[in-house]
């Protein structure tokens, strides 16, 4: 690594050092109470994957370059040169981590791994070391944003398409629209992922509820969180807020995608609308009456996978079991509860990653395969794309047995037509 | 289409959910020679947005895109 690349890697270090992160780097103990923590290191017992470890990688750096050797320093790691060696480590410890921020449940400090991660991610970004894929996807959301009016008319026509298999779940009266689109002054902001099987459940349940609402022209996932890239995040963000303030919105509701939640709910700002999961509008219909749900169509136990970006680190915990109280008599909690719950393996970009990452994500993930396993559930639900991929993946792999479902697509295929 | 232009390769997406029809057409792209057209078939409606801006980004040109039915076809020419 060449000096000007060290100097330029170490101003973005400088530029991520703010109060809370200062704190994480320089408290940890070592006490030892986040190793079982992590579900990586639960599942394959390699030093490399504890939480503590992947922070020393970061903070070892740290050490050399902000914090004089020799001060009080709780950690005795040694500290450790930026080179193209480091990056190579920096890249294991991050590329491991799902950011599911279980460890930081459990340490006694609050230390957040995730957070910490973020530096390792930026620094990467920052020596163009990142995985191509994901900056290539982030560059694709943006190039979105600057350029809608080329591919609008094309984009309309696309979603006319999928109108059909709306009413299909739902019948609407003659002259209704089942997927509205750029609605000024609706309600709410869908923003779903690209794929019909985000939009269709959703519109119908939507329509069934009376909901004056519109369909985003951007997808909801956001490719700039995953690599770690806050300059990307942000512009994939504006776009979306660009949207729901042209259209004077009050509600944006994000589908099922944990990363999309928890960036426009965190890091959205202060906005004339709130911020929601799709998973709390649907409990929201229920509590109104403004759906109604047939709950005899499950047979066996069912169980949800809670993502971790929606519910410890986006805090929505009880509309989803309130949803399936409503689908199902025979509703089985994982154990430990949702706020210890194991992560499916998938996040951080993994999944998107697709076969190059399938191998460590299914070794990585047998504490959750066993999880599920308990349960003796035979239907596993979840409101994460992520999840719900690599939930499939964890099945095929350890021949669970299970069906592994979008909780929306439950509550669609429910629907009780008046 | 492809008596007017010859098509290099041709990559069947059909069912594949997003991001995945962009990981592969990137990935096809680079398998053919400057200047060559692959033909891309794709059923995902993100696909419509998402292949004019990949193209923009990595600087491809889309020469022609033909919807039937659930089904797109685009003309992708690699220019870099
Ligand atoms: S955030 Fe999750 S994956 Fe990362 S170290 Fe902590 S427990 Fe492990
Ligand atoms: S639990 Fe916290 S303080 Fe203890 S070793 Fe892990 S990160 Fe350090």
């Amino acid at each position: 690594m060449d000096p000007k690349t060290r100097e330029d890697l170490l101003k973005l270090f400088q530029g991520k050092l703010n109060e809370a992160m200062t704190f994480y780097l320089e408290t940890c103990t070592r006490c030892g109470v986040c190793i079982e923590a992590c579900h990586v290191y639960a599942s394959m017992g390699k030093v490399r994957y504890i939480a503590a470890y992947r922070q020393e990688i970061v903070r070892r750096i740290y050490k050399k370059y902000f914090k004089a050797r020799g001060n009080v320093w709780p950690s005795v790691g040694d500290a450790k040169e930026l080179n193209d060696m480091a990056l190579e480590e920096l890249y294991e410890a991050a590329y491991s981590c799902t950011g599911c921020r279980r460890c930081m449940v459990y340490c006694p400090f609050g230390i957040d791994t995730q957070m910490i991660m973020s530096i390792a991610k930026l620094l990467l970004v920052g020596a163009h070391s990142e995985p191509e894929i994901l900056t290539l996807l982030a560059d694709t959301s943006i190039e979105k944003g600057k350029s809608l009016d080329i591919f609008k008319e094309s984009f309309l026509t696309g979603i006319k398409k999928l109108e059909k298999d709306v009413v299909k779940k739902w019948k609407m009266e003659a002259g209704g629209t089942p997927i509205p689109m750029d609605v000024q002054g609706a309600d709410l902001l869908f923003v779903a992922l690209a794929g019909a099987h985000s939009i269709i459940p959703t519109a119908a349940i939507f329509n069934a509820a009376g909901e004056n609402w519109t369909l985003s022209f951007f997808e909801a996932v956001n490719f700039g969180a995953f690599v770690g890239d806050p300059g990307r995040t942000q512009l994939i963000l504006d776009r979306i807020v660009k949207e729901a303030k042209r259209l004077k919105v009050k509600e944006v509701c994000i589908c099922e995608c944990g990363t999309a939640f928890r960036v426009m709910k965190q890091l959205a700002g202060k906005q004339p609308f709130k911020v929601s999961s799709v998973t709390e509008v649907h409990a929201r219909y229920i509590k109104e009456g403004r759906i109604q749900l047939d709950r005899s169509l499950l047979n066996g136990v069912v169980t949800y996978h809670d993502p971790c970006q929606i519910a410890r680190n986006g805090d929505v915990i009880d509309a989803p079991r309130y949803i399936l109280k409503h689908l199902t008599n025979h509703f089985r909690e994982m154990s430990p509860d949702p706020k210890y719950n194991w992560c499916c393996g998938g996040g951080g970009g993994l999944v998107a990653l697709g076969e190059e990452t399938l191998d460590f994500r299914m070794k990585s993930s047998k504490v959750k395969a066993d999880q599920i396993k308990r349960t003796e559930a035979t239907t596993v639900v979840t409101a994460c794309e992520n999840c719900h991929t690599q939930l499939c993946n964890l099945n095929d792999h350890y021949q669970m047995g299970v069906d592994v479902k979008f909780l929306s697509s439950m509550v669609a295929d429910a629907l009780v037509q008046k | 289409m492809s008596e007017e232009m010859k098509i290099a390769k041709v990559m069947d997406l059909k069912g594949l959910p997003c991001p995945m029809p962009i990981l592969k057409v990137n990935k096809g792209i680079k398998e053919v020679e400057i200047g060559q057209v692959i033909e891309v078939w794709s059923t995902d409606p993100g696909s419509l947005s998402d292949f004019p801006s990949w193209a923009r980004t990595r600087g491809h040109q889309i020469l022609k895109t033909d919807q039937n039915g659930d089904v797109t076809r685009f003309y992708v020419q690699r220019i870099v």
